[in-house]
């Protein structure tokens, strides 16, 4: 029975120290222009849809669904999410190897309305995703929010509505 | 010795049940709009130092220290970074708060890194942070002169300040 708790004290005092002395000695890898491998990507969106969907659980999109709202929240989106998560036709114009920013207009996205909400007024911790409460009332982040989920697929209407104006 | 072992490997089992219990029920702290804890930034900070160090070239700036090399950093600042990482003159930004770690603020608190090592920082990013990669979007020597003008920015000489000032709106 010593020998066990022994064995066990041992491996997890080192489970826990070994990753700690890795970093402080400057082995990680910092660079941001080099891809996280697949089961590191994976595992690690899966953990964050769970705290997200944990998170945003009990909000609820109190707007009704109109063209307007598109049209409202399609503007915003050029204006500050392009940069870095593309529009239909165009690529983002920021490349963000490690954490990726998702391209909506390529991959849509798996995040409900509500958790999408979440997301924009919290932001993402450790990657480039800032919280942007401070910047747009909740009602700009429901607009917003309901532009990313329709952005494939938009009335005619709104995609004409939204486009930057030529002069 | 095979009780060791045992115990050992009943370690293993309990972390990992731990760890994905942790990340699977959504237990994983993401929200960006807290500040890390002092304990946390301060073991980051110190981790992404000595990565740096052990990985940027060790050499001085090859471009001349000159006002014109200051100029010229100093336009790409005001250009593309002043976003998050705060205008020399000007408040901190509030933008570079709301990431997770945050934006350092050159302006007021400097920086710890060596010009080759800003240099490699603006090139290759910051991974798990909002530091992009820009080594596609500028040129080495751009990414030397801006890292000059990084390195004295709180400190900067009045010819140089006067001459990137953004001119008068009209």
């Amino acid at each position: 029975m010593k020998n066990f708790i022994f064995g066990f004290l041992t491996t997890f005092v080192l489970i826990l120290i070994v990753p700690l002395t890795y970093l402080r000695l400057g082995a990680a890898e910092v660079r941001g222009d080099v891809r996280a491998p697949s089961w590191e990507r994976r595992l690690m969106q899966f953990a964050l849809h769970a705290a997200v969907r944990r998170n945003a659980q009990r909000i609820q999109n109190p707007l009704p669904h109109s063209d307007e709202q598109l049209v409202a929240g399609g503007k915003m989106y050029l204006d500050g999410c392009a940069g870095c998560h593309g529009t239909p036709g165009r690529p983002a114009r920021i490349h963000i190897a490690y954490a990726p920013p998702p391209e909506f207009a390529h991959v849509g996205t798996p995040y409900s309305e509500s958790e999408l909400f979440w997301v924009v007024k919290h932001g993402i911790r450790r990657t480039g995703m800032s919280a942007y409460a401070s910047f747009y009332s909740d009602q700009q982040v429901w607009q917003l929010v309901e532009f990313v989920q329709q952005m494939n697929n938009l009335p005619p209407a709104v995609f004409d509505a939204i486009q930057p104006k030529r002069r | 010795m095979k009780k060791f072992l045992v115990g050992s490997l009943c370690a293993i089992t309990f972390l990992a049940i731990v760890l994905a219990a942790y990340l699977g029920l959504g237990f994983m702290d993401v929200a960006a709009d807290q500040r890390p804890s002092a304990r946390e930034a301060g073991f980051m900070t110190a981790s992404l130092e000595a990565s740096v160090r052990r990985r940027a070239p060790q050499m001085q700036n090859p471009l001349a220290s000159s006002d014109d090399t200051l100029i010229a950093g100093g336009k790409l600042y005001l250009n593309d970074c002043v976003g998050c990482h705060g205008e020399p003159g000007q408040p901190p930004s509030d933008f570079g708060a709301t990431f997770y770690p945050p934006a350092p603020q050159f302006p007021s608190a400097g920086t710890q890194f060596s010009e080759a090592q800003t240099f490699w920082v603006a090139k290759n990013g910051i991974r798990m942070t909002g530091m992009s990669p820009q080594g596609s979007s500028y040129s080495d020597s751009q990414l030397w002169s801006l890292a000059a003008f990084i390195s004295r920015v709180r400190n900067l000489p009045p010819a140089v300040v006067k001459a990137i000032r953004p001119p008068p709106s009209k």
